[in-house]
């Protein structure tokens, strides 16, 4: 082993271990920082769709209470009166469907006997015992409820109110479903955000009766469950695979892959009011921005850290070898052939060796003088 | 009996300012290719029968792209444009559910919509002129109302090649409001307007791969403290590589060797620089002439590559970087040897020795640097 080379080695080595420390300390602290920033993104999609779903049930329970507290409304619900309560409440339903969403509206007795279905006239008497259990429960408690349901039209997010007369007593209730089609829509208008409505094929087949079969279809199919609503289906086609949905019993956040983008996808669990699981519903956004933040941060910590290590390797290089190494090489092979008896020619650029040589490079310089001095012609 | 007296001639300044005038219509009418193009004397009043603001949803189809201009920022498509929106004053009172709309088409729909209310929905950022290739128009029994616009013409589009050629376009198209407040009438899109909005099948573009359209709300900023509602239909398409990188990335990356073979050429003989330098300087100079050659040409042809921080122009400044290392290093090496009198021979040996490896090294670290963070 030679000093050499085993010095530069050593102290290369010992730079490249560190600056690698430090770049990976560094790197560490960038991806903690996207993966913070991500995290954020994930909670802010999360609120804005519970947020969303929460002022709809509001809005459809708001709306119910007002109808339910109508002065027409009582007694035309104590008649029975299909036709006057038609007649009362289909102009309001019409402007309620065409600007705010709202998508069912329908009168029951209890338990869950419908008496008029605004946005179907045509279908009523039916006992939704089993397909309405907020119904039942809004009249059997005879307190408002709101919640997520499925029913004949689809899944939608309802609001129930119950009816009582001037004296107290209950006479059924009235529940206004807001529809989620538009309200993933106008998600997507306000914050960018596509989003997909996941609802369990079984629940849609025995309850979704007015559901158009191709809705239901093979292309929409996801596992178990249905796509029943999108923002951008392909996208979300690409986002959502079968396996992600098999169990989503709380919110689960990934990013994906698609088509070229990362995307930040959320995945929130549906639920009736009384807990019973009924889909998915997926947000998800482009994270290109933070991805790439994160990789050019990346590449120029590497590039820096490569920069550094072969600036300091060449500074330990020339210093060791420039400064101490090569003259002492050259000094050692004068000496050599100072003890060998062979030619002694003078050492280039001894002048600027360092002090610590300079003794050495005096010897040399009066032995080689004292040589030339005895071998030239008297 | 009584004849009509004929119009007298009109005087010459009469003339030109009536010629005038019909300039000044008919440029306006080119220049803001709104939906309502035949203006009536007597605009029909806007439905505000179910109040405000007037829900009108749009949704845009592009059926043909024709060209690119990166250069200029525009792009030529041809574009379905639909507009809904709802006028109860259209519905017809008890129709049945379901009961089929009145269809029109061209001529027709064109004189129908002169008789109505048609919200002022306009392609905000056509360029030049413009040509409706067809028009449709669907009245339903419920008072919606679905009118289609094919158009074909120029779009203006932001555009940026901080990626390239790595990058991904957005290809806009904005559909505004440009007379009413989004308070007065708001633009809107729903499932079926998402639907709608999508590239054609066959759509091409050489040198790219087209992508989905997407539709977002950017509302503009208005008079008085409003906003005109604004959707923006962006087709994205991505570049693809094979071409670009063969006539741009092989030569400025190949122009980076020609300096780098200044310093390998140069041999070190116990501490002493062996060439002369005005041999070296001269393949520099040469270098210098190949660069900037190539920087001529690459401009000339990718004219949107020349303004703004992309990865051509950091490879550039990355060529001119090492031709001036390369000549610093032989100026101060080989001419004035400034190592070699301040530190002496030795000194000026390893560090010419570690220059041979570490200039290479790090011109290929920065290349790299500069491309992937395009990639990336």
């Amino acid at each position: 082993m030679t000093f050499r080379r085993s010095a530069p080695v050593t102290l290369c080595l010992s730079v490249i271990v560190l600056v690698t420390a430090m770049a990976a300390v560094a790197a560490m602290l960038f991806t903690r920082l996207t993966t913070a920033v991500e995290e954020n993104q994930f909670q802010l999609m999360r609120a804005i769709v519970e947020t969303a779903l929460a002022n709809a049930s509001n809005k459809a329970l708001a709306t119910a209470e007002l109808i339910a507290s109508l002065p027409p409304t009582q007694p035309l619900m104590a008649g029975g009166d299909r036709k006057a309560l038609l007649a009362e409440f289909a102009p309001m339903f019409a402007i309620q469907k065409a600007r705010h969403g709202v998508d069912q509206a329908q009168f029951h007795v209890p338990p869950a006997t419908s008496v008029l279905r605004l946005h179907e006239p045509s279908a009523f008497g039916d006992d939704g015992t089993a397909s309405k259990p907020m119904v039942v429960a809004a009249n059997r408690d005879k307190a408002p409820i709101k919640g997520i349901a499925s029913a004949r039209n689809g899944p939608a997010i309802f609001g129930v109110a119950p009816i009582t007369d001037a004296n107290g007593r209950h006479l059924g209730s009235f529940e206004v479903g807001i529809a989620f089609g538009p309200l993933l829509a106008d998600l997507k208008v306000a914050y960018g955000i596509d989003l997909a409505l996941f609802v369990d094929g079984e629940l849609l087949r025995e309850f979704g009766k007015n559901i158009a079969p191709e809705r239901l279809g093979e292309d929409n199919r996801v596992g178990h469950y249905i796509r029943l609503e999108t923002t951008n289906a392909a996208t979300m086609a690409a986002l959502v695979e079968p396996s992600d949905l098999a169990v989503v019993t709380e919110p689960v956040t990934y990013t994906r892959d698609a088509d070229g983008l990362v995307q930040g996808v959320v995945l929130i669990p549906l639920t009736n009011a009384l807990g019973a699981p009924l889909g998915v519903i997926a947000a998800a956004r482009d994270f290109g921005d933070s991805r790439a933040a994160w990789g050019r941060s990346m590449v120029w910590l590497a590039t820096m850290a490569l920069v550094v290590m072969v600036l300091l390797c060449g500074i330990i290089l020339i210093v060791v070898r420039g400064f101490v190494v090569r003259p002492l090489q050259v000094l050692g092979e004068g000496l050599v052939s100072l003890a060998n008896g062979g030619p002694l020619d003078p050492i280039e650029g001894s002048e600027r060796f360092a002090g610590e040589l300079q003794p050495f490079v005096e010897l040399y310089d009066r032995v080689r003088l004292r040589r030339a001095r005895a071998g030239a012609p008297s | 009996m009584t004849t009509a007296a004929w119009p007298r001639p009109l005087p010459p300044s009469s003339l030109r300012a009536a010629l005038l005038a019909l300039m000044l219509f008919l440029s306006s009418a080119v220049a803001v290719p709104s939906l309502a193009r035949a203006e009536p004397a007597a605009a029909p009043e806007m439905p505000t029968d179910q109040g405000f603001p007037i829900l009108v949803h749009v949704g845009l189809a592009m059926t043909k792209l024709d060209a690119f201009d990166e250069s200029g920022g525009t792009f030529d498509a041809t574009v379905n444009l639909r507009v809904r929106w709802q006028d109860m004053r259209l519905a017809i009172p008890g129709a049945k559910p379901g009961e089929a709309p009145l269809t029109l088409r061209q001529a027709a729909a064109e004189a129908r919509l002169a008789t109505m209310w048609v919200p002022p929905v306009v392609l905000a950022n056509l360029k030049g002129e413009s040509e409706v290739l067809a028009t449709g128009l669907r009245i339903y029994p419920n008072g919606w109302v679905e009118l289609m616009r094919r158009t074909r013409g120029s779009f203006s589009t932001p555009f940026t090649v901080s990626r390239f050629p790595f990058d991904r376009q957005a290809l806009t198209i904005d559909i505004a409001t440009l007379d009413e407040p989004a308070n007065i009438l708001a633009l809107r899109f729903d499932q079926s307007d998402i639907n709608f909005s999508r590239p054609a099948r066959d759509l091409e573009l050489f040198g790219w791969t087209i992508g989905a359209i997407d539709l977002t709300l950017k509302p503009i900023a208005a008079w008085y403290n409003t906003v005109n509602d604004q959707v923006v239909a962006s087709l994205e398409i991505a570049r693809q590589l094979g071409e670009v990188a063969a006539a741009i990335f092989i030569p400025l990356l190949a122009s980076l060797l020609i300096p780098l073979l200044t310093i390998w050429l140069e041999s070190v003989e116990k501490g002493k620089l062996q060439s002369d330098p005005v041999d070296l300087l001269n393949i520099n100079i040469g270098g210098l002439f190949a660069v900037v050659a190539l920087n001529f040409t690459i401009y000339t042809g990718y004219v949107f590559l020349s303004s703004g921080d992309n990865t051509v122009t950091r490879l550039f400044a990355l060529n001119y970087a090492v031709l001036g290392v390369a000549f610093l290093i032989n100026m101060v090496f080989s001419r004035f040897r400034v190592l070699e009198t301040a530190f002496g021979p030795y000194v000026q040996e390893q560090a010419y020795y570690f220059l041979m490896w570490a200039v290479p090294t790090l011109v290929v670290i920065l290349a790299a640097a500069f491309v992937l963070t395009a990639i990336v």
